[in-house]
């Protein structure tokens, strides 16, 4: 057990360090640099600004520089806030947007599971059907769609809610909703298929020629084992929340990493782009490995290879 | 066999009707300009802002451009980037797919190695960053999603030829000493393209969420070209006195989404029905 | 079912989903420890008043700041040697009153005793010193420096010419008063000392801090309300400066938050959760009913300039025939909030507005001139950039002009919509061959409107440099008689908008705002200045308050 947590710590550190090469490439590909175009600055001023950047040195020489600041925990200054670091932008707003992520994901989880296991349990009933459209309609909005229209209902006609800021438990409402609908009808899909698959298994069979009253079979036995499969896709579900906690935070004006990495990205932040994409990436495979770690707790059968 | 398939899919009247709305979208996105009123950039100071009415069917946005017209320029927009994404992710990502489990051995784990690593970044993330060293509009947009999309077809074919090699076909072919290209493409992929095809559909629409997104966000396509996606940002401005401008486009976004993974479960559900059976 | 219930709640949640439980709960901790590490200091009997900024404040130096967002923020935090009053006259502020010699160019300050930095130092007409200095420093690259280019040796110091600062005609002769030679009379100087580019600054501390000088931990200032906390691309909280020479401000807090979307701050204020919105154009016609609705004229132009360096706008013929080929009556139509169209560029309102002036609507003749510059229909014209910053507005009249053109003129317009702090940045360093700018009144004489196409303008990004329209404009402001001054302005405004045309004037604005009947004492005026120090809440006791407060 100790050794596979440690050999997956240890494959996350070549995952990081490409991810961190190829966004420096990439970044570096853009042409021209972010401070070529200072004509009107006297060339003193921009041999210091280029000079404090290191802008001036072979890429080659900032590539080590960056990887050195890496290694330190340092993602660099930002371009446009001057004199803030991109370590800065990241420590205020990574907790904003973890929070709201969690918060989607609990929704999720919550919503997924309940309708996913009832539709499962009641398989082709006139239940099972509505919410099975449900779900795929739930995968079928996009999550800025949805977002305007709860703003639409709950801000503009009913005005409970408010459309936009990080203020109270009020205005937190909308944005998880609008971000947790999807990832709930993903699992709840998930879960039904597996609930089903589980049902024809031998030791349902077994159970049921034992004489086990179904009630009991059902969420004695299949839902347990159905649980498995809805573990496993919950490293890339937080991803899928991070990714779509760009929009949302864009929609909703909350102040989380997305919102900010969109700016980055109208404003040619590149140190601020790098950061960023360094810091989804590693959440991810935190998130990733959590979960392969929790996965072998829930099911031991599990073969840790 | 092929009635067989088709019989089942008839049942489904889901997946049927779904297969009748996308192809509506298909012709309508060939031959839109033949039902277009008005011309999809025309404006008019004098009619701007208008409701849904006879003689502008989904009203007029704040340029006095009519919202029908636009948005069926933006059908043509939106399908095309996503139909070609959607095609080129299959193709660039079952040739990956492919040579990776069919090779096998280091140089798939190697290949493998490298899909994981892409998985660590969201996808919109690394569409937007390679927007961002490519460039906006429709090229840049259409580049980066299919740069992005190939990844999990590459996976999901890599596992289906790995199954398909062991085979006895394949096995007995290769005894024949007939070349490893050969068997790749005369016996071993032809056998992947259930999958490919539920793929296909079910990549398209995720095309589609990753344009308008993209689009919605300010960072896809730039006025005047319209999708679906950047006209729901203008209804997105819009959206308190005049919901009709972003209805319109987000039900056709909805409605595209909901014809293709309608679609795409039909299929699989056909292609594999032990799935299916509850 | 209840059966089922309990089963279900028995036989699953207790054992096999335990773990999976434990992990929902786990989640939930992590919400509400996140939530509680957020915000625990709210009080509801504090007089706070909220309100949106349409962008982040690219700085709050104010040496730097150049932006109306900023100068917002700027303007509440500072003060400087004269304020306006609500005629918009130059008053006493800082100083107490000040000389002015019988040529009218030598102007002394005399500053009050009793206005202190928020820690706890005297403001002093050194600090004044180092500031226009800083201003002045070509190292400090602002593009406001300009503003003090009437005191003597001013604008050779900015420009590199002169290297000892101490030429320069501004010296605190000792703490309470500040000399100021100028190179020539300017009627409007006490105006000038208004604004945040001249307020005083701190040697000490901007050269302890360098750039985090404006920093919330780091900033000492001098004016009604210390700033408190600021989250950048979301909220800037001030606090009442209980040591403001003028007195503490009725209000607790002031909360500015960027919210870039008009319509969703709108909503917000519909929410109760701002306490005055300016009303996005498409809102206009709804609103115009609402008991909270303010409507006033607006100091401010909205313009297209050309950048005269890059084919095609070299040529004088095309830049006309652009600015005669826009029906400018469109505009008004599609922002619906009073704009007035414009040919001409000194606002209504203004001394020296003339509306007569200017190249009016004419798309034969448009089209001829650029016919005669070998561009028949626009045939054999390259694409045309068209820049401005983000924003709805800016993106309508730009559709709006796009198509114009193209309809009048054959010609083809690509548009590129930028953030605002970039688009700035894009204007200095690579001028767009056409960009979209605004002024607002700093001082509401034509002076600060005409100045700006000067050719030693900071804020001229036409690349348009005319000896007599300088001229014209460095008369005018030293002219005391009325009628000759008019004169100048009327000769200036006709070089600007019909025979040189480095800028097309599109019309100028009107403020359309929503303002709660809560809020008491916001004064809108023709300049956009919100100073909040008289401001209060009427829904808050102030005898409550004091009790809640410390």
């Amino acid at each position: 057990m100790l050794s596979f947590i440690f050999r997956r710590i240890l494959w996350a550190i070549p995952v990081l360090w490409i991810v961190a090469t190829l966004t420096f490439l990439m970044m570096h590909l853009v042409p021209g640099g972010p401070f070529d175009r200072e004509k009107k600055l006297p060339p003193e001023i921009k041999a210091n600004i280029e000079a404090k950047y290191h802008l001036n040195k072979p890429i080659i020489t900032q590539y080590g520089l960056y990887l050195k600041g890496l290694l330190r925990g340092d993602l660099g200054p930002s371009y446009k806030y001057l004199g803030r670091t991109v370590n800065d932008v990241i420590a205020d707003t990574l907790p904003v947007s973890i929070q709201l992520g969690a918060l989607a994901l609990l929704i999720a989880l919550t919503l997924g599971l309940a309708a996913g296991m009832a539709s499962g349990a009641f398989a082709q009933t006139p239940w099972d059907k509505l919410s099975m459209f449900f779900a795929t309609a739930g995968i079928s909005i996009p999550n800025f769609v949805l977002g305007a229209f709860l703003i639409l209902v709950f801000s503009h006609h009913l005005k409970i809610f408010p459309p936009a800021l990080w203020e109270d438990a009020r205005s937190v409402v909308l944005p998880a909703f609008a971000l947790a609908l999807a990832p709930a009808a993903y699992i709840a899909r998930l879960t039904r298929s597996s609930v089903l698959e589980e049902k024809h298994r031998d030791y349902v069979r077994t159970a049921r020629a034992k004489g086990l009253p179904e009630a009991r079979i059902l969420f004695g036995h299949i839902l347990k084992n159905a649980i498995a499969p809805v573990v496993t896709i919950l490293g890339p579900l937080a991803a899928t929340l991070v990714t779509g906690s760009f929009v949302i935070e864009f929609i909703f004006s909350v102040p989380g990493m997305g919102k900010f990495f969109i700016t980055a990205v109208t404003n040619r932040d590149y140190p601020l782009i790098m950061g960023v994409t360094l810091v989804y990436a590693l959440l991810i495979v935190v998130c990733n490995l959590v979960v392969d770690v929790f996965y072998t707790l829930i099911d031991p059968r599990i073969n840790l290879g | 066999m092929q009635s067989i398939f088709v019989l089942r899919f008839r049942r489904d009247p889901l997946a049927v009707l779904s297969l009748i709305v996308i192809v509506v979208l298909l012709l309508i996105s060939v031959f839109g300009d033949l039902i277009t009123p008005y011309a999809h950039d025309l404006q008019n100071a004098d009619k701007s802002l208008l409701a849904p009415s006879a003689e502008h069917w989904m009203g007029t946005d704040l340029l006095g451009r009519d919202l029908f017209s636009r948005l069926i320029y933006g059908t043509r927009i939106s399908m095309a980037v996503s139909l070609l994404t959607g095609f080129s992710a299959l193709l660039l990502g079952t040739c990956y797919g492919a040579i990776s489990g069919y090779v096998g051995g280091r140089l798939d784990n190697l290949m493998m190695r490298g899909v994981d690593v892409l998985y660590a970044i969201p996808d919109l993330l690394l569409i937007i960053l390679i927007t961002v060293v490519i460039g906006r509009g429709i090229t840049g947009v259409f580049l980066a999603l299919s740069l992005v999309g190939w990844i999990t077809v590459a996976r999901l074919i890599r596992g289906e030829v790995l199954r398909l090699k062991e085979n006895a076909y394949v096995e007995a072919a290769r005894a024949f000493g007939v070349k490893d290209m050969r068997i790749l493409i005369k016996h071993i992929l032809p056998n992947t393209l259930g999958v490919l095809i539920v793929t296909l559909t079910f990549r398209i629409p995720s095309a589609i969420l990753a344009e308008s997104t993209l689009s919605f966000i300010g960072l896809g396509l730039t006025p005047p070209a319209a999708s679906w996606g950047s006209l729901a940002n203008e209804g997105w401005k819009a959206l308190k006195f005049y919901p009709h401008l972003i209805v319109f486009p987000s039900l056709a976004i909805f409605i595209t989404m909901l014809a293709f993974n309608f679609l795409g479960d039909g299929l699989r559900d056909m292609l594999d029905p032990k799935q299916h059976k509850g | 079912m209840t059966t089922l219930l309990t089963f279900f709640i028995k036989e699953s949640i207790m054992r096999p989903m335990k773990r999976l439980f434990i992990f929902v709960f786990c989640l939930l901790g992590l919400v509400i420890f996140l939530w509680q590490a957020g915000d625990g200091e709210k009080t509801t009997t504090q007089a706070i008043f909220r309100m949106n900024l349409t962008a982040e404040p690219p700085t709050l130096d104010w040496s730097l700041a150049t932006d109306n967002v900023s100068i917002r923020v700027i303007e509440n935090l500072m003060e400087g040697l004269a304020s306006y009053d609500e005629a918009l006259r130059p008053q006493p502020a800082i100083a107490e009153g000040w000389d002015i010699s019988p040529d009218g160019r030598v102007y002394t300050f005399y500053l009050r005793g009793d206005v202190f930095w928020s820690d706890g130092k005297q403001v002093t007409a050194h600090d004044f010193e180092y500031a226009w200095k800083r201003l002045l420093n070509p190292e400090t690259a602002s593009e406001y420096a300009y503003f003090l280019y009437d005191i003597k040796n001013a604008a050779a110091y900015n420009a590199g010419k002169i290297k000892d600062a101490s030429l320069v005609g501004v010296k605190a002769l000792d703490d309470r008063t500040l000399r100021v030679d100028l190179k020539k009379q300017a009627v409007y100087f006490p105006s000038i000392t208004t604004f945040t580019a001249t307020f005083p600054q701190r040697k000490d501390l901007i050269e302890r801090f360098g750039d985090r000088w404006t920093s919330p931990e780091n900033l000492v200032v001098s004016g009604p309300f210390l700033l408190a906390e600021w989250r950048h691309e979301y909220r800037l909280r001030l606090v009442a400066n209980e040591r403001y020479y003028g007195g503490r401000p009725a209000l607790d807090e002031v909360i500015f938050y960027v919210v870039s979307e008009e319509t969703t701050a709108l909503t917000l204020y519909e929410t109760g959760d701002l306490d005055r919105v300016s009303l996005p154009p498409i809102a206009i016609p709804q609103f115009k009913t609402h008991p909270d609705y303010v409507h006033a004229p607006f100091l401010r132009g909205y313009y297209y300039g050309f950048n005269l360096q890059i084919p095609p706008f070299d040529q004088v013929k095309i830049r006309r025939a652009f600015s005669m080929a826009i029906d400018r009556t469109e505009i008004p139509k599609i922002l619906k909030g009073g704009e007035i169209p414009a040919t001409s560029w000194i606002p209504e309102g203004m001394f020296a507005h003339n509306a007569k002036i200017g190249l009016s609507f004419n798309p034969e003749k448009a089209r001829r001139l650029l016919a005669d510059s070998g561009y028949e229909n626009g045939v054999g014209l390259p694409p045309i950039t068209l820049a401005f910053n983000s924003d709805p507005t800016n993106q309508l009249i730009a559709e709006n002009i796009q198509a114009q053109w193209k309809k009048n003129l054959g010609v083809t317009i690509l548009l590129d919509n930028l953030e605002w702090k970039v688009y700035l940045q894009r204007l200095r360093e690579e001028t767009p061959q056409i960009f979209r700018l605004g002024w607002g009144a700093d001082y509401p004489d034509p002076d600060n409107f005409m100045n700006l196409f000067t050719s030693t303008s900071g804020n001229n990004y036409t690349h348009w440099a005319n000896a007599t329209y300088d001229q014209l404009i460095s008369d005018a402001a030293s002219e005391g008689d009325p009628k000759k001054r008019l004169r100048d302005y009327n000769r200036a405004q006709r070089i600007l908008t019909e025979s040189d045309v480095p800028i097309m004037p599109l019309f100028f604005a009107a403020q359309n705002l929503l303002i709660s009947p809560d809020i008491e004492g916001l004064k809108v005026n023709a300049m956009d200045f919100i100073h909040l120090k008289k401001v209060r809440r009427r829904d808050v006791n102030r005898e409550d308050a004091k009790k809640v407060k410390p």
